[in-house]
């Protein structure tokens, strides 16, 4: 089966400063993906470029096949929900499911009500006045009426209280589960518990590079420390490091396993 | 998309349709009246135009003003609705919800814009028709319809100008990516190019016609022209067209001495004046644009503005399809 996101040597420069350098990652099919790495890391560059948004400077990207790209085919397939959840604040829930009908191909509207429903979010109310963990829901539930075949998330959870949060990762592990391996997820979070609940794979970006990245329980097996596992979360933090440090630094003079 | 578009400005589509209608009875209302009045004019003076122009003016005061509304209202459209079209979306991120929906920003563009772009005809059509109605009977009593104000509130140019001011708003909001500025951009843009326009251009949208007469009789231009400059010419090509201030430097010395005494205030004939600038070749003269050109200059007016705004709209695709979003 062919990945459904490889990039070579994808770069973002912004005038003078380089959002994203030389990013060569691989995500295959059916995974879900946690995209981690401290502010300005590049994440939401890395996620914008995927998802046709933003236009490289350099290196390629390949995405379902294809590159991402101005065209209804491509967007078809693509669900991208940015970080600040946008939503037509006047509009209802009801409103933005008849929109996404109009716009879009292969909508399951059905599929938004019931998800909404289930969560007792009001359909008929604007936006704007629902709170911030069901706006999330909305927006998630719309993402996912597209029926899409790769899920681009960044940031949805980092506003949303725990409860919500659990709710949010719970809607989605159910529509991974529900897709049988026909959806990826890429979900950048700073929330490292949670993606180790939700996620089997991970982007590590810190300093705009690429730290690490790969099979999650791969990583973890590989950077044993003296034959005892180390967690997802001191993984991350010793990478994480990079701009101040040489990357793993941390791991590898206590012994990295290799 | 069309769905979109109809949902987002639903609320607003109809103010503006009350709006516009509220607008339509005043004209209609006060047009009538006027007509009515017109009319009686008409029949107490038996066609003679000289009885017609000593009437008193059919309208004075605020009531004049009102053509006015087919400028007003472009330019209004023009700042709250395009304006905002792209800047208050990418203002509220929206552009991250539509532009992750299964239509290419091109599509997303060519449909909002196509729409606003259409309103703003409609609406620039409306009340252009009411205040050309409405202003028959001014422009038939003082002959004015190719007048500035008159030209510019009547006709087909104010289609145009709703077109332009549209596409302009659009335009700035896509550039500056915030609302505000944009209706600044809009509202001064558009004062600015109507300004230079209809000061400085339209005269020369044809070569003025100059017509010459003899100085001791007058001359008027056939139909509802419209008078550039209007004086008398020496034979040695100096031109008066502003009154006495310029004419008395300029006058040879054997005619100024004909001149009446200022202690005759109006009783003092200027006839000797004339005779004897005659006499040394004066002629007075009349550039114009003829009646006929009427319709021409509508055309022209509004097709440089339909130009004007297509260019606008041609920036927006491109920088809607270039800019990352």
């Amino acid at each position: 089966m062919s990945a459904a996101i490889e990039t070579h040597e994808l770069s973002k420069r912004y005038r003078r400063v380089s959002a994203l350098t030389e990013c060569t990652v691989t995500v295959p099919q059916g995974r879900v993906c946690a995209l981690v790495g401290p502010n300005g890391a590049g994440k939401t560059t890395l996620l914008r470029m995927l998802a046709g948004l933003a236009r490289p400077t350099g290196g390629t990207a390949t995405v379902l096949d294809g590159v991402p790209r101005q065209d209804p085919a491509f967007l078809a397939e693509i669900g991208f929900l940015a970080q600040e959840i946008p939503l037509y604040r006047r509009l209802s829930a009801e409103d933005h499911i008849r929109i996404g009908a109009h716009m879009n191909p292969r909508w399951d509207g059905a599929l938004a009500r019931t998800q909404l429903k289930e969560l007792r979010i009001p359909l008929g109310q604007r936006v704007g006045t629902l709170s911030g963990g069901q706006r999330a829901q909305v927006a998630l539930a719309l993402t996912l009426a597209k029926r899409p075949r790769l899920l681009l998330l960044d940031e949805p959870v980092a506003a949303l209280d725990p409860l919500a949060r659990r709710n949010f990762l719970a809607t989605l592990t159910a529509a991974v589960a529900d897709a049988g391996g026909g959806l990826t997820v890429v979900l950048s979070s700073h929330l490292i518990t949670d993606l180790q609940r939700v996620c089997d794979h991970l982007i590590l970006l810190a300093a705009s590079r690429v730290q690490l990245f790969g099979d999650i329980a791969a990583l973890l097996a590989r950077h044993k420390v003296q034959g005892k596992h180390v967690t997802l979360e001191e993984l991350v933090l010793a990478y994480m490091g990079a701009d101040e440090a040489p990357a793993g630094r941390h791991l590898t003079t206590v012994g990295e396993d290799s | 998309m069309t769905w979109l578009v109809w949902r987002q400005y639903r609320a607003q589509a109809a103010i503006a349709s009350v709006l516009l209608a509220a607008a339509a009875a005043v004209i209609l209302a006060d047009g009538l009246q006027i007509a009515s009045r017109w009319h009686a004019m008409l029949v107490s003076c038996a066609g003679n135009s000289a009885c017609l122009q000593q009437q008193s003016p059919l309208v004075n005061g605020v009531v004049s003003d009102l053509p006015y509304i087919s400028l007003i209202v472009p330019v209004v459209l023009g700042m709250l609705w395009g304006a905002p079209l792209v800047a208050h979306e990418l203002e509220s991120r929206t552009t991250d919800f539509a532009w992750a929906q299964s239509v290419t920003r091109t599509r997303w563009l060519t449909v909002k814009a196509g729409w606003l772009l259409l309103a703003a005809t409609a609406c620039g059509g409306v009340i252009a028709a009411l205040t050309t109605w409405w202003s028959g009977p001014v422009n038939a009593q003082s002959a004015s319809a190719f007048a500035p104000g008159q030209f510019d509130t009547q006709g087909i140019v104010p289609v145009g100008y709703a077109v332009f001011a549209m596409a302009l708003g659009i335009a700035a909001g896509t550039v500056a990516r915030r609302t505000l500025p944009a209706i600044a951009v809009a509202l001064g843009g558009f004062i600015a190019l109507r300004l230079v326009i209809a000061d400085v251009l339209r005269q020369h949208y044809m070569a003025a016609v100059t017509t010459y007469y003899n100085v001791t009789g007058s001359y008027t231009p056939r139909g509802q022209a419209w008078v550039l400059a209007q004086g008398a010419v020496s034979s040695t090509g100096v031109t008066v067209s502003r009154g006495f201030g310029d004419l008395v430097p300029a006058l040879p010395a054997s005619c100024l001495r004909l001149l009446p005494a200022p202690a005759a205030g109006k009783n003092g004939s200027m006839n000797a004046v004339f005779s004897c600038m005659q006499a040394h070749g004066w002629r007075g003269f009349v550039t114009y644009q003829p009646a006929g050109r009427y319709w021409p200059f509508q055309g022209i007016e509004t097709g440089i503005y339909v130009l004007l705004a297509a260019a606008l709209i041609a920036i927006t695709f491109a920088v809607v399809r270039r800019r990352d979003a």
